[in-house]
């Protein structure tokens, strides 16, 4: 029993950088409000955070720690990558991230860890930290920036939220604009409600066969791509059954498990799983592994993520 | 006046009729609805190899469901017959391999395997099976080494406390191996909750092997663990060679929780809990509590995974929160009532 | 029949049993007698492989630790000190457990003349009338008559009782002691027994070993061996003076 509870923990710490865990919508994303235009010209910035709560610097930061991987890539896509003093333990992405001292993250988050690096702001996610490991940062006169971004709109205000907060407001106009842009373009292409059936797989059936429903980006950039997720009516993720994703018949099926021994390929593996043979995406060959994280991080990637979704599904 | 110690033969059909019975209703019920006319035809078609009349949802039933409730039955045979085995063999109601931390020693094998992808050429899942085993052993040979030396009569405070010393231990090598291969191997996690979901035909084989030699060797046994029951001493002085039989048990054991658990990850409290109840009814005598234990064991995972399978449909539970919650409301109830019973 | 040469057990720096040698023939029944801690119950466990030992033990001239587990049990049978049992086994189940060292296979069925060893030792112990009842539910003394009875289906040339009547009311002392006499007079085996009562020691052993702090101080006929002196010696008191003050008090004037 003990042991079970130390697992689910492990669990919550692994799921919460992707920002994906069940804790359900509370109050919806606020609103972020970066600096005001007038606040530009003096050197000083007021920001108000996707907690609600207000944050003021006397000057752009220009050292920061980024707990989540979402905020680093976000801080590399503005150039302020220059900026990142220290970084979560589980940010990989841009490949100049790694070469930045790692932290704790999540509930193993070390105060200490942060302190000793001297940054003047540490941003973190309100869906891993707690409200304690925020109120020791400030009192070590650290700023704390929360983003907690569940859609592709709360991403949006992350990036302006950390755009304000280096400086570079600019910057988070044109990368949000842009990647409204693309989305745009895409769904564009998209013909009206194609009625495909899409089933996204998170973990595979060694290891006991999850899928993502309701409330991830992979589920709503599938959406925005005219595809049904077959699980929509889960929430976060869900172990599955079996039965069902062979009785509601996906058109497509996309993989994001990582676990595979025995140098076995992930697509291969789900074509040859036993009673699966009459799935559609099957027969068409329509499966497709992802063991990049573009599709778990509400950042400046999902872009690509959407491109690689559209590419499979529709052809170049 | 000629007795026998063990069930008659009509016992033996009539338990393979209900255990039957179980599997058909298992395999007919689920999320998706198959009637049970369907679901026989479609077996038996199978089986002969005759073609599925049109319209009948052959791959759910036949491959999907069919080896998935074979292998909770023969999971939870195995399981309740190795946790009736050690509660003989260490006088001791409370022994079972999730108990004395067995099956998370088992795990540390298999996550070890998993993550440092250790495998066997031709043989898929093969590494994960070979180092649970052998952690399997190696953690029995721990647990039981550290209780002797602390307490030599091995009572029952003694074992518990260190079952879930060396589960906590384990747990906490487990989360080590999780930490350091990072993102890799992070979907362990949920294969470690238990899961039958992957079960195929060739898993159910492997465990229906595993079964019958292991369950052989320990059904062998019975006259000897029934002198263990009564205590080891006593079955020195009747001339059981204590040593010899303690170590094929225990090997037997540690092989059934080893496959077990790599098949079908850590499912707790299932061999605490049948054997105990099934000694209710046919009395402690090994001859008829073991073959029991494997009938009684196989209908309540077959009906603990079916219960996993539709309750959320079409989400699942995960195996292992079923057992664990029947499991623990039953330890703490034996425990009581052992306690009262000697105080 | 049981033969000890320089029989010692040392238990890491503690020496319980040191240097002993002895031998016990044909129907015999010799008395293990001395005070609490003097290694009467550790030659018990050195005989039963409960307690490793140096030296020497031979049964009919055959070295023990060469021997089978099952051999040595048609040979010795040993009555343990404690009848505690974990389970609910019944009587009968107990009993029949005595004929393990005689069967043929795992899965061979109990054999007619199983059948009526068993039925003897039930007789024997008075038990028949709770053959079909739990351990658990026994008395004291009923639960040491069943462990009684599972040794004596046990047929052995040797019965080793690690002090069968203790704890154990009079009339139960009495009725056991009898009935041991019965079997050695019926099947002329030979018993070791180890005792604190030394009355019963001279009423019924015809042999005895005497024993202090882990020694043998004499061996041989009962009556030379638990004389007043060496008992005086051994004891440190006078047991016959306090055996026979205890007595007078039954004097009725």
């Amino acid at each position: 029993m003990k042991k079970h509870r130390a697992f689910i923990l492990v669990l919550a710490l692994l799921l919460a950088p992707s920002a994906l865990s069940g804790c359900g919508e509370n109050q919806g994303v606020s609103a972020a409000s970066p600096t005001p235009a007038s606040a530009q010209k003096s050197a000083a910035i007021n920001v108000k955070d996707m907690q609600n709560r207000e944050v003021s610097l006397s000057a752009p930061a220009t050292k920061i720690v980024a707990l989540t991987p979402a905020d680093c890539e976000i801080l590399y896509a503005l150039g302020a990558g220059g900026t990142v003093v220290g970084r979560g333990q589980y940010c990989d992405y841009p490949e100049a991230v790694k070469k930045i001292p790692a932290v704790q993250s999540g509930s193993d988050t070390n105060v200490e860890q942060i302190i000793a690096l001297g940054p003047q702001v540490v941003i973190m996610s309100k869906l891993a930290q707690t409200d304690e490991q925020i109120a020791a940062l400030e009192k070590a006169g650290i700023k704390v920036v929360v983003t907690t971004a569940k859609d592709i709109a709360g991403t949006y205000t992350s990036i302006r939220l950390i755009g304000a907060v280096v400086g570079k407001n600019n910057e988070a106009e044109k990368l949000v604009s842009d990647m409204k842009a693309a989305f745009a373009e895409l769904s564009s292409k998209v013909k009206e409600n194609s009625g495909k059936k899409i089933y996204l797989e998170v973990a595979s059936l060694k290891n006991g066969l999850w899928a993502a429903g309701k409330g991830t980006f992979m589920d709503e950039i599938a959406t925005m791509l005219g595809l049904k997720n077959i699980f929509s009516d889960i929430s976060s993720w869900s172990k599955v059954s079996q039965e069902q994703v062979i009785e509601r018949n996906p058109d497509y099926i996309v993989t994001f498990e990582m676990t595979y021994t025995d140098g076995q390929d992930p697509v291969k593996e789900i074509m040859s799983r036993k009673g699966w043979e009459d799935i559609t995406a099957i027969k068409n060959k329509a499966v497709l592994s992802s063991t990049s994280n573009e599709l778990m991080r509400p950042g400046p990637r999902l872009v690509d993520g959407a491109k690689m979704l559209y590419n499979f599904a529709y052809g170049k | 006046m000629k007795k026998r110690e063990g069930f008659s033969p009509t016992v033996y059909i009539l338990s393979s009729l209900v255990t039957l019975a179980v599997l058909l209703l298992c395999v007919s019920a689920g999320s998706v609805r198959v009637p049970l006319r369907d679901t026989v035809s479609i077996i038996w078609n199978s089986v002969l190899g005759l073609p599925i009349p049109e319209g009948m949802s052959k791959s759910i039933v036949f491959f999907v469901r069919l080896p998935r409730v074979i292998c909770a039955g023969l999971i939870g045979a195995s399981l309740s017959l190795c946790g009736a085995a050690m509660q003989g063999l260490l006088r001791n109601p409370l022994a079972d391999g999730s108990t004395l931390g067995i099956s998370s020693g088992a795990s540390i094998g298999a996550v070890l395997a998993l993550a440092f992808g250790f495998s066997i050429p031709g043989l898929s899942g093969g590494g994960v099976m070979l180092t649970a085993i052998i952690f399997a052993f190696a953690s029995l040979m721990v647990i039981l080494t550290l209780a002797y030396s602390l307490d030599f009569s091995l009572s029952t405070n003694t074992i518990i406390l260190i079952g879930i010393v060396f589960s906590m231990f384990a747990g906490s090598i487990v989360s080590l191996v999780i930490t350091f291969s990072d993102e890799h191997v992070k979907t362990v996690v949920f294969w470690l909750m238990g899961s039958l979901s992957g079960s195929s035909f060739l898993n159910a084989l492997i465990l229906l092997v595993t079964l019958a030699v292991c369950g052989t060797v320990i059904l062998r046994f019975s006259r000897e663990l029934n002198a263990f029951a009564i205590g080891e001493d006593n079955a020195r002085n009747i001339g059981v060679n204590v040593r010899l039989v303690k170590q094929i048990v225990l090997v037997a054991v540690s092989a059934l929780i080893g496959v077990t658990v790599s098949i079908g990850g850590t499912i707790n409290f299932v061999g605490l809990v049948i054997p105990h109840m099934t000694r209710m009814v046919t009395g402690p005598n090994h001859k008829k509590l073991l073959p029991a234990s494997m009938f009684s064991g196989a209908v309540f995972l077959m009906l603990a995974d079916l219960f996993s399978r539709v309750i959320l449909s079409p989400k699942e539970l995960p195996i292992g929160v079923v057992t664990s919650f029947v499991g623990s409301i039953t330890f703490v109830y034996i425990f009581y009532s052992s306690r009262r019973g000697r105080g | 029949m049981l033969e000890a040469r320089n029989l010692s057990v040392r238990y890491g720096n503690l020496s319980v049993l040191d240097d002993v040698s002895f031998k016990i023939g044909k129907k015999e029944w010799v008395m293990i007698a001395g005070p609490n801690g003097a290694g009467k119950s550790t030659i018990v466990n050195a005989v039963s492989g409960g307690a490793p030992y140096t030296g020497v033990l031979l049964f009919e001239g055959k070295d023990l630790r060469r021997l089978k587990p099952a051999e040595i049990a048609r040979h010795i049978g040993i009555l343990a000190q404690s009848s505690h049992v974990g389970y609910s086994f019944t009587v009968e189940e107990i009993i029949k457990l005595g004929r393990y060292a005689y069967s043929k296979g795992a899965f061979s069925p109990i054999s007619r003349k199983d059948e009526e060893y068993i039925e003897r030792a039930l007789e024997l112990t008075g038990l028949s009338e709770i053959r079909r009842q739990s351990v658990l539910t026994l008395s004291g003394g009923e639960r040491q008559r069943t462990f009684l009875a599972q040794v004596l289906a046990q047929d052995p040339e040797l019965l080793i009782l690690d002090e069968p009547t203790n704890h154990l009311d009079l009339l139960y002392q009495k009725s056991t002691f009898e009935m041991i006499k019965t079997w050695i007079e019926e099947t002329g085996r030979s018993v070791v027994s180890v005792v604190h009562d030394l009355s019963l020691a001279k009423a019924y052993g015809t042999h005895a070993l005497l024993m202090n702090k882990g020694r043998l101080v004499a061996s041989g006929a009962v009556k030379e061996v638990l004389t007043r002196e060496r008992l005086g010696v051994v004891y440190g008191m006078d047991v016959y003076d306090w055996l026979s003050s205890m007595l007078s008090q039954w004097q009725e004037d």
